[in-house]
């Protein structure tokens, strides 16, 4: 299943909430990466205005002398953001540039997490899903609605050579297409130069064989 | 340059980052390289593959989407293995990791980024100065056994 941004005014936490449900895993390809640094910074801030949102209504609701215990609902989900191609000091740099204030309250809070894609599926590829699953039972502890995971595949395309394809399929095919009651939505990240290197069998097995929606950024504009 | 305006050396530098390239090369060209610069690897490779021998160095960034840093240095190598190749990362570089992710890797010095000018003109001085070196040295050995060999003669 292929899908493409093409509506430039829709946010992109919108779209990720329509195309991505809680417990799917799914491939996104960019086009460079100026479009995932976008991604994920409006995702981020897409997510910080919807909680103020949630703040302000229960603030009603508790005026209003409500009963209704909306403590869950008041916490934000987990957004994990793994880059390959640029530092986590970078992408801490580039939340503050794009006006998200306080990002090291955000971090120090538990609500994002910054890390390098590189160091959890280094030595041991399984590392990238045990701090996945780690953050999906801390959200479930906290009272959080799940974790989104937007995680750079960079890493599986460093050294290349025969296994690199065989190594990244087996990977994908680890993470279901969609799990009941899972609370995590995860979104591999593909650079199109990566991307562009797979043969069309090892694209196809990498989507249509899991059934996983293959979502394909051509351009992000007036995200800002 | 040098004393008599012969470039020092001619230099490939790739990295997917536009000013980093662009500084790279001002500065390298000032201290006397020839420079051939470029923010994509497949291309870089293309113009390496078109006059091999007239490299000595290369200097990659590591981590660039559609050929690596690493899968450059190999295929660099592969068609001339006399270049010396430098990796270039913003990453914090532990000397053992790298020696367990890049074991088969032939790389001849890592340096981290943010790097200064002065300071990777000294590490590619010292690597072109081992070459010629060893340069010199497998000439005067090749003169040596010609000696020998008429000698025995």
């Amino acid at each position: 299943m292929r899908i493409e941004s093409k509506d430039s005014q829709e946010s992109i936490q919108r779209w990720f909430d329509k195309e991505v449900e809680d417990g799917e895993n799914v491939i996104l390809v960019y086009p460079n990466l100026q479009a995932f640094r976008e991604i994920y910074t409006m995702y981020v801030k897409d997510q910080l205005a919807e909680a103020r949102e949630q703040e302000v209504k229960e603030e009603d609701n508790n005026n209003n002398n409500s009963s209704r215990d909306n403590n869950e609902q008041s916490k934000s989900r987990i957004i994990l953001i793994a880059p390959f191609y640029e530092t986590v000091n970078s992408v801490k740099h580039q939340l503050s540039a794009f006006g998200i204030e306080n990002v090291q309250g955000l971090i120090d809070s538990g609500s994002l997490v910054i890390a390098d894609s590189f160091h959890s599926f280094f030595p041991d590829t399984k590392g990238m899903k045990k701090l996945i699953d780690s953050l999906s039972i801390r959200a479930r502890k906290e009272g959080r609605p799940g974790v989104t995971a937007i995680v750079d595949m960079g890493f599986f395309f460093l050294f290349g050579g025969d296994s690199m394809a065989a190594d990244l399929i087996s990977y994908e095919a680890s993470l279901a297409p969609k799990t009941q009651d899972g609370n995590v939505k995860g979104v591999s990240c593909y650079h199109w130069g990566n991307y562009e290197t797979l043969t069309e069998r090892d694209k196809g097995l990498l989507t249509q064989g899991q059934r996983k929606k293959l979502l394909e950024v051509r351009e992000i504009r007036n995200y800002s | 340059m040098s004393d008599n305006n012969k470039p020092l050396a001619r230099l490939l530098i790739v990295d997917d980052d536009p000013d980093i390239v662009q500084v790279l090369k001002m500065g390298l060209v000032k201290n006397g390289f020839l420079v051939e610069a470029f923010t994509n690897p497949q291309e870089a490779l293309q113009s390496f593959k078109s006059d091999a021998e007239s490299y000595c160095l290369v200097v990659s960034d590591i981590r660039m989407p559609s050929l690596s840093g690493i899968q450059l240095s190999k295929k660099v190598k592969e068609i001339n293995p006399n270049v010396k190749v430098v990796l270039m990362t913003a990453f914090e570089i532990r000397d053992n990791e790298f020696s367990k992710v890049f074991p088969s890797t032939q790389v001849d010095g890592f340096v981290q980024k943010p790097i200064g000018i002065k300071d990777l003109t000294d590490k590619i001085l010292s690597l072109i100065g081992d070459t010629k070196n060893r340069k010199k040295g497998e000439e005067a050995k090749r003169g040596k056994d010609i000696g020998e060999n008429r000698e025995q003669r």
